[in-house]
């Protein structure tokens, strides 16, 4: 291969080489974006859960409380048994497990929702220990609570402050911005989850709807590997009855009703197709390139070079132009990537997931989590379609290099 | 022996037709023969058999010692690349390579330094006359400077025959024949064996011999 006469040939006829690079960067970008579009919902799916360190939530729907009067049940988040939770625990795959007990408390004068959490476990609503804003997170055995900073507006509460919930006192060691961190599972007040078993043991509505023993929980959080996410699932549904409930990165994805969310075989597809296009245009290219090349060919052919020193010439030729293509491909995947980036996504988080009554102002109102789309151009992405870009090159000229032999050199002496 | 090439029972048929009907001949070492005859008699088709652009139907051609009938196709590639020099009516120069890449483009597949391979070239287009245009483009270059260029490619790998398929075919009568005269100097001064297909009857009379072909076959 000579690289002089290379790059004098791509050189010389650019229009020619700019079809070839502008057609394989186009269906490259195409391919490229498609594929960090999926990506990126797939990633956002995954948010929502991620925040609180959690990759699936486990509740059991039941029934509406009889009597909205203290502490009871939202009718979906009713008790999980502790010899459940503890089948649960046991399945394999999991690489991180916390329980809570969400309470809404009805009391004469204001209504609250609590949030009894494993202050402990980097699982779960643990992770809010990183969103106290004032004072400290709440020490384990001494009735102390957190106050979420809305609530602690509206009732005018401070750190140091004492609070009587269900009749019982707590004092608030702490605010917590929770608004920031997560949207599922929001509370008023979060507190020790034994404080709150104590609290649900003790209520007669709760007892009634649901009976609830002193180490039951009704909300899980569980940490694994998204490989096992979905044999998880199943085993839990298999322990919990058909009211269970379990949100997954995928329901989430499910609830984002884009087409890229909904089916990796859209995306997959699509991809191919734009695959095959580009593969055929460059083809195509090229096969154009040594139709026109013909004569050229014969003059190389009549001065002594042979089949494989043209073929390694013409594939030299295509493989930088398909090289010089896959980059142009990727410069333009950045820009759709960074375009595509600004658009903001809802994804919706389900009533059933951080419950609030219909009957309150804004209460069964629909929560979003709120963020951008978060496109990223990978790293192997970025090393495949490079890699792409070569590979059709090389198969592309390898499949035209029969056409170079079957020209005859002694059709040079006729081309008057 | 003193023959730089020998022909023995030629035929070519293309199809149905037969185009050179067994021909035999000789070139000797030196010697500047002309190849005449009317359109259409198989003049080229002759030409590209006897220099291995394409094989016989039946019959032998030895050059310089070497059979070139039947052999592979990148042996032949390689055995022009050694030892034969083209000259085209049509010039046949690479439009996007200048005057000295053309010149050097048989030596491109040779491991050889381009340093090496450019001072080659333009000794060449020296003696040419033409070194001023080295770094010009074919399309830059008037027809007896294509012509010069394409001579010089010719002359490029020390070949020990050169064959010219009608190189003045598309000059002007006063060009031609500053070709013509370059053809001639090569072979007077460097003893240059040349096979030169030509209609002009007037240009053939300066050869050393002319070859005689009518309907395929060689009458004188
Ligand atoms: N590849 C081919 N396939 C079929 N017929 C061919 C082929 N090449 C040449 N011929 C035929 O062979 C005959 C001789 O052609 P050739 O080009 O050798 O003649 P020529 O003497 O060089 O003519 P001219 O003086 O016009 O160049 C013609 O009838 C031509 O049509
Ligand atoms: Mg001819």
């Amino acid at each position: 291969m000579n690289i002089q006469y290379l790059f004098k040939e791509l050189y010389h006829r650019r229009r020619r080489t700019l079809t070839a690079i502008f057609s394989l960067a186009v269906g490259l970008a195409i391919l490229i974006t498609i594929n960090a579009l999926s990506m990126a919902y797939n990633k956002a799916s995954r948010i929502p859960l991620k925040e609180i360190g959690a990759d699936i939530t486990v509740q059991r729907a039941g029934n509406v409380p009889e009597d909205l009067t203290g502490p009871v049940f939202a009718c979906s988040a009713v008790t999980i048994k502790n010899d459940e939770i503890k089948q649960i625990q046991q399945l394999p795959g999991i690489d991180g497990f916390a329980q809570a007990l969400l309470l809404w408390v009805f009391d004469e004068d204001r209504f609250t929702i609590m949030l009894g959490i494993d202050g402990e476990n980097p699982v779960g609503p643990g992770t809010l220990r990183s969103e106290v804003i004032d004072g400290n997170f709440f020490e384990k055995g001494k009735h102390q609570a957190l106050a979420e900073i809305s609530y602690a507006r509206t009732y005018n509460i401070q750190t140091g402050d004492q609070i009587t919930i269900a009749k019982k006192t707590y004092m608030i060691s702490g605010i917590v911005d929770a608004s920031r961190a997560t949207k599922i599972a929001a509370a008023n007040i979060y507190l020790d989850i034994d404080d709150a078993q104590k609290l649900a043991r003790e209520s007669k509505q709760i007892q009634a709807v649901s009976p609830f023993g002193t180490k039951d929980a009704n909300i899980l959080f569980i940490k694994a590997n998204s490989s096992h996410i979905e044999a998880l699932t199943l085993s839990i549904k298999n322990i919990l009855g058909e009211k269970a409930s379990v949100a997954t990165p995928a329901s989430f994805l499910k609830s984002l009703g884009s087409l890229f969310a909904l089916s990796d075989k859209f995306s997959l597809a699509t991809s191919l197709i734009a695959l095959i296009v580009t593969i055929l245009i460059v083809l195509k290219t090229m096969a154009g390139n040594l139709a026109e090349r013909a004569n050229e060919i014969g003059v190389l052919k009549a001065v002594g070079w042979s089949n494989k020193n043209i073929a390694s010439q013409l594939a030299g030729e295509s493989i930088i132009q398909c090289l010089m293509g896959g980059i142009l491909g990727l410069i333009l995947s950045f820009i759709a990537a960074s375009l595509l980036g600004l658009i903001q996504v809802n994804i919706p988080i389900p009533w059933e997931m951080s419950p609030t009554p219909h009957f309150l102002p804004g209460g069964g109102d629909p929560v979003f989590k709120t963020l951008q789309l978060p496109v990223t151009i990978s790293w192997s992405l970025t090393a495949f379609s490079i890699l792409l870009s070569v590979v059709v090159g090389a198969v592309a000229s390898y499949l035209l290099s029969n056409h170079i032999s079957q020209i005859k050199p002694s059709e040079v002496l006729r081309n008057e | 022996m003193n023959d730089i090439l020998t022909a023995t029972g030629l035929n070519k048929a293309f199809d149905n037709l037969q185009v050179v009907k067994d021909v035999s001949l000789t070139i000797q070492k030196g010697e500047f023969v002309c190849l005449v005859g009317k359109s259409g008699s198989g003049k080229t088709t002759l030409l590209s058999v006897l220099s291995g652009l394409e094989q016989p139907t039946s019959g032998e051609v030895t050059i310089n010692g070497t059979s070139i009938t039947n052999s592979l196709e990148n042996d032949l590639a390689l055995f022009r690349r050694k030892s034969i020099g083209f000259v085209f009516q049509s010039f046949n120069l690479i439009p996007t390579l200048s005057a000295w890449e053309n010149v050097a483009l048989p030596l491109f597949p040779v491991k050889m330094d381009r340093e090496k391979r450019k001072e080659r070239a333009m000794e060449l287009l020296g003696q040419m006359e033409i070194d001023h245009r080295a770094e010009h483009r074919p399309s830059a270059l008037s027809g007896g400077e294509k012509q010069r260029v394409a001579i010089a490619r010719a002359l490029v790998n020390y070949p020990e025959i050169i064959f010219a398929d009608e190189p003045t075919g598309n000059l002007d009568s006063e060009t031609s024949e500053a070709i013509m005269n370059i053809l001639k100097h090569l072979h007077k001064q460097k003893g240059l064996s040349i096979l030169m297909v030509s209609h002009d009857q007037e240009l053939a009379a300066s050869c050393d011999r002319i070859i005689h072909m009518k309907d395929g076959e060689v009458i004188s």
